[in-house]
């Protein structure tokens, strides 16, 4: 990738981290973002800007940084989001704002930013959906239908902005972030659930971020010369499988 | 009554779900044949409903066509064909043999291909004396996503729901409607039997324990009855369907809708 320019909203840990450091390895120019400081461990080839991708003038900023350090923007990757884990009924006006805002409306303002260029020199946008964008995730309402409007929006950029733009969406299923291993450590039996939640994984583990960070480098390669308007489901076969697998009862 | 005056005929129409659409058509008001290899089906007692038994192998073409020669000279024509004939095997590809992998698709894909392939000239004749025929495949929700220990089924089950669509185009301009219905868990005797079965696991439980974490598992925590796949297959039969064809409707109680769901 050595001569692309590439931005990725939220590659300060977790999943984006592992797209900043892969398309870096891979010679990318790599731009990203996150709404805190700079992190100490970020690469120095990396350049950082703090902003919140739900602000407009900070996605056009994003937008004047990365031209500047390095040139025409080629590849976007709308990784930034974030999630309320509340059911509707429980879910306030403030939810409403802080999920739309960074999941849509984020997604959104970057597109908007770097569509002008990349319809007069060629571009590729990978957004991050996910299988709660499919199937619902319990008591995560407003997370499950932003995900949802990621993968229709990836579906109309494809289609409004071919043949010179591609855009394609990664669903992944659970990766071991954080953000899960939390989840893990509130359960009632936390070794019951970790080998009840790896029983529901067909190929015997749990994903993790470099296995989003490979389907990102395949979409952001000309291996996808093909490929658009497609949302790719990455979770080692979990959504695959039947919910109730009488097995595990 | 919303099928009078027309003719029905169920595959598997003695079974756990056919014979409970058999009894549905049979109250709104249609002639039913019910289909099947004993007058008793999958259940232990002869229960005459009042539908026409017709002794018939889905798999068995000569059998298909006398049950249609009977159909034309009794009725002149058939409305809707119900093909709710099916079996399953509970193994994996490693364990399935060759005969129950072709029993598997003899029963679940080749019967549903005979019997509409011997039943259009009667489903066109009643499209041509008034409203849309209609042909009910069954899928299951297995046709999306995979239940351990059932490779068989599920492959039937994804053959039925491409051959629906494939049906649905090639019919729909003679007038005959093609849709399927993929039931999730629901109480017949072959759910029983797959509770029963080695595949099941169990984990110790009683079948009552191990019926009541099923049920759990469900949005609505409940499996669903014959009933209620009769419910939606006498919507698709009538003529307030008439638009709806060349579609796979899922009657699972929100089973497919939720990911796995972790015991956290």
């Amino acid at each position: 990738m050595s001569q692309h320019t590439v931005i990725i909203t939220g590659g300060s840990r977790g999943i984006g981290r592992a797209i900043v450091d892969r398309f870096l390895a891979d010679g990318a120019s790599v731009v990203t973002c996150g709404r805190g400081a700079r992190p100490e461990d970020l690469p120095d080839a990396v350049v950082w800007e703090t902003a919140d991708v739900s602000s407009p003038q900070d996605a056009a900023r994003l937008l004047s940084a990365a031209k500047h350090a390095f040139g025409p923007v080629t590849h976007l990757v709308n990784n930034a989001g974030v999630q309320v884990e509340k059911t509707v009924a429980g879910s306030s006006d403030d939810d409403w704002d802080l999920v739309m805002n960074v999941n849509c409306r984020g997604v959104f303002n970057m597109c908007r930013a770097v569509l002008p260029d990349m319809c007069g020199h060629g571009g590729n946008i990978i957004n991050i959906g996910s299988i709660s964008g499919m199937a619902a995730d319990p008591s995560m309402a407003l997370y499950n239908a932003s995900k949802a409007w990621v993968h229709g929006l990836t579906r109309s950029i494809a289609v409004d902005h071919g043949p010179k733009v591609r855009c394609n969406a990664i669903r992944p299923g659970w990766i071991m972030t954080a953000m899960a291993d939390e989840a893990f450590a509130l359960a009632d039996d936390p070794d019951k659930a970790m080998a009840d939640a790896l029983a529901r994984h067909p190929v015997g583990r749990f994903g993790q971020p470099e296995d989003i960070a490979n389907m990102a480098a395949w979409l952001a390669s000309d291996q996808s010369a093909y490929v658009s308007g497609e949302c790719f489901t990455v979770d080692g076969g979990m959504t695959a499988a039947s919910p109730l697998n009488p097995g595990l009862f | 009554m919303k099928l009078e005056g027309k003719t029905a005929l169920v595959t598997g129409g003695r079974g756990g779900i056919g014979r409970a659409i058999a009894a549905r058509f049979l109250r709104e008001g249609a002639a039913v044949y019910a289909a099947d290899l004993t007058p008793g089906g999958s259940l232990a007692a002869h229960d005459d409903d009042g539908s026409r038994f017709v002794q018939m192998n889905v798999a068995d073409e000569t059998a298909v066509q006398a049950a249609m020669a009977r159909v034309q000279e009794e009725r002149g024509k058939l409305d809707i064909l119900v093909n709710a004939a099916g079996i399953e095997i509970e193994k994996t590809i490693e364990d399935t043999t060759l005969e129950e992998w072709n029993r598997s698709f003899a029963v679940n894909c080749t019967g549903t291909f005979l019997t509409s392939k011997h039943a259009l000239p009667l489903l066109r004749a009643a499209a041509a004396s008034g409203s849309p025929a209609s042909i009910i495949n069954f899928g299951s929700y297995d046709g999306f996503i995979a239940d351990p220990g059932l490779a068989a089924y599920c492959a039937t089950k994804g053959a039925v729901h491409a051959l629906t669509r494939a049906m649905a185009c090639d019919h729909g301009p003679e007038g005959i409607r093609v849709n399927a219905v993929c039931p999730g868990y629901i109480d017949t005797p072959m759910l029983q039997s797959f509770f029963t079965g080695e595949g099941s696991g169990g984990g110790g439980k009683t079948i009552d324990q191990l019926q009541q974490a099923v049920r759990d598992v469900h949005p609505m925590r409940t499996y669903g009855t014959p009933e209620d796949i009769a419910n939606l297959v006498n919507w698709l039969a009538s003529d307030e369907a008439r638009y709806a064809s060349g579609q796979l409707w899922v009657l699972d109680g929100g089973l497919s809708a939720q990911v796995q769901q972790m015991k956290l």
